[in-house]
């Protein structure tokens, strides 16, 4: 990976970065509720409503308001919350933790069983097998989220299914307790992604396995393992690393958000549907600014990687 | 090559179930918005949480409404949100990706690659909740933010089939004889890529229905009527006190709805693939 590529691909991500924060800036303090009137009294003078315009920062032209903006993300100096009054950086490292300790079981094993279920399909491709996966499969895609959520807890956290895991919650001392309360979110996202991400690997893995080394390779009895590591997911790791690079985003804050409103874990995304509801402006701008500008991050090491799992890459 | 495709399409067991699906709920759609159906979704018809009979076939809500009464409005409601974002953002998915495809490695390429990548920066629900943030009190927000973010998958795939498309003959024989640009994209290129705007939009409908799901559960969806997510939303808190009614009864809709729109837009794919109906 030389230099000159390594610059190409952070300049790239700079205006990808402009973009996302333009956005968020402009529908959340552009367009986003004027404040004036919540902090002032009964009966305002001109005079007070300007103050107050002016401490919010109203006054100051678009552009640079936009540049506050940026600079606020930059530093992780954002403000402090609408509704609790405390730093919103200090909220976010605090609740961080939380919600990556409750999606990732969730994202790896789904990514996982998703293997090994696409490559099961597509080595019997064709059989019963692989029609009984892709099936299930689409069975599974069209299950809404929500209705897999709330079937889980009928199933599993009430009286009326098996009733062993709380309702909702999250009070973690340990590992005991971190299973106890990260199993039925966790079975959540698994069921949710399992079906996408079934057809998504069998697809990679049916193209791969049709290839010509992959037939003679198998035709001197190599077995399912050696093929899939050695051989398939080497070939196939560039569309393998863009999904994941691309569904983390989705998981983690789309999951988070979810499954934080649902089972009452505090999370970023406990946090951000409070501040959803509330209309708590700092917070949602820092979220949203935040994941964006990581989001376009994330990218930037993945075209890196690119060039590292395939030196091809860096040179075109 | 239509013909060859409802041909295939006609064999493909699944895919003819998907179909059926699909049109029987249209159909209690297209009921609901002549009057015939669902009329009586905000009425109170009897008391809180009665269980199934024959006057409420799925029992009735906290507020004793009639519970299938809710859901056939439903179907209506999840019409009603399913085309117009699908309508919408593969109209505009499929401008913008012809303009980038036609204009490829120009600057209006480069621009519109670039608000594609910025849109599919921001995770969707954070999106869906900075408009409804920004656009408070109007009930269109839910549809705009998903317009705003589903157009992006169609243009990049149109794109491609336009880059693909203009290196053939006939569009090399249609700027021979100076037909302006616009009309070759939209006479002689976009026509070819119906095939795949097709299936695209039959998953746009899915992610839309699903999506109006999740917003109505954290409350940026639906404002005023009811559907299927508000329906769900309602459910979790009942289903901790054994009232199952409001989660079978939307959850199944919900569910059968999504699998035939699945399987129609999987036969669809195989049934309109190019490379098989050339062969």
């Amino acid at each position: 990976m030389s230099v000159p590529y390594i610059t190409s691909r952070l300049l790239y991500g700079i205006p990808l970065m402009l973009g996302v924060t333009f956005i968020s800036f402009l529908l959340m303090v552009h367009f986003g509720p004027d404040k004036t009137y919540e902090l002032i009294g009964k009966n305002p003078t001109e005079e007070q409503i300007n103050e107050v315009r002016q401490s919010l920062g109203y006054d100051q032209p678009f552009l640079l308001r936009y540049g506050n903006y940026v600079k606020e993300l930059l530093t992780l100096d954002l403000g402090l919350s609408d509704s609790s009054g405390e730093p919103v950086s200090s909220i976010l490292i605090k609740t961080l933790p939380i919600s990556l300790a409750l999606v990732l079981p969730g994202f790896v094993l789904g990514n996982l069983l998703g293997m090994a279920l696409g490559l099961l399909a597509a080595w019997y491709r064709g059989k019963w097998l692989d029609k009984l996966v892709m099936s299930a499969s689409v069975v599974g895609m069209s299950v809404s989220f929500l209705v897999i959520i709330i079937s889980l807890q009928i199933l599993l956290c009430t009286p009326y299914g098996l009733n062993l895991f709380p309702v909702r919650g999250w009070q973690v001392h340990g590992l005991g307790s971190y299973f106890y309360y990260v199993t039925v979110p966790t079975l959540a996202l698994v069921l949710v992604t399992l079906g996408y991400n079934t057809r998504f690997y069998r697809a990679i893995m049916a193209d791969e396995i049709e290839r010509d080394h992959i037939r003679t390779l198998r035709a001197y009895g190599a077995g399912p393992a050696e093929l899939l590591f050695k051989h398939v997911l080497k070939n196939s790791l560039i569309p393998v690393l863009t999904r994941i690079m691309f569904s983390v985003p989705f998981v983690v804050v789309s999951g988070s958000l979810l499954l934080e409103s649902y089972f009452g874990i505090p999370g970023i995304g406990l946090v951000t549907f409070n501040a959803i509801t509330s209309g708590d402006q700092p917070i949602l701008k820092a979220v949203v600014g935040l994941t964006g500008v990581l989001f376009v991050l994330a990218l930037t090491i993945n075209d890196m990687l690119y060039s590292v799992v395939d030196p091809r890459v860096s040179k075109s | 090559m239509m013909g060859g495709a409802w041909r295939r399409l006609k064999s493909d067991r699944y895919g003819m179930t998907g179909l059926f699906i699909v049109i029987v709920f249209s159909m209690v759609a297209v009921c609901v918005w002549s009057g015939l159906l669902g009329q009586g979704w905000s009425d109170v018809s009897g008391n809180r949480w009665e269980s199934v009979s024959t006057t409420h076939w799925f029992g009735t809500n906290l507020l004793g409404q009639d519970i299938l009464q809710r859901t056939l409005f439903g179907t209506a409601t999840a019409f009603e949100v399913g085309l117009l974002v699908t309508f919408c953002s593969t109209l505009l998915g499929t401008v913008m990706g012809a303009l980038a495809g036609w204009y490829s490695h120009g600057w209006l390429d480069e621009v519109i690659l670039w608000l594609k990548g910025v849109l599919d920066s921001i995770p969707f629900y954070l999106f869906a909740a900075a408009v409804a943030f920004a656009l408070q009190g109007i009930p269109w927000a839910m549809h705009l933010a998903m317009i705003i973010t589903f157009w992006t998958t169609t243009a990049r795939i149109i794109r491609g089939e336009v880059m693909r498309i203009k290196q053939r003959e006939f569009i090399e024989a249609a700027r021979a004889i100076g037909l302006p640009s616009i009309k070759i994209i939209f006479r002689h290129v976009l026509p070819n890529t119906f095939h795949v705007l097709l299936v695209q939009a039959s998953i746009v409908f899915v992610a839309a229905i699903n999506t109006e799901v999740i917003l109505s559960f954290l409350g940026l969806g639906i404002q005023d009527g009811v559907s299927w997510g508000l329906m769900l939303a309602e459910s979790s808190q009942e289903v901790l006190a054994g009232h199952f009614g409001n989660f079978v009864a939307a959850g199944t809709s919900l569910f059968v709805l999504l699998m035939g729109f699945n399987l129609l837009a999987d036969a669809l794919q195989d049934a309109l693939d190019s490379r098989r109906a050339t062969a």
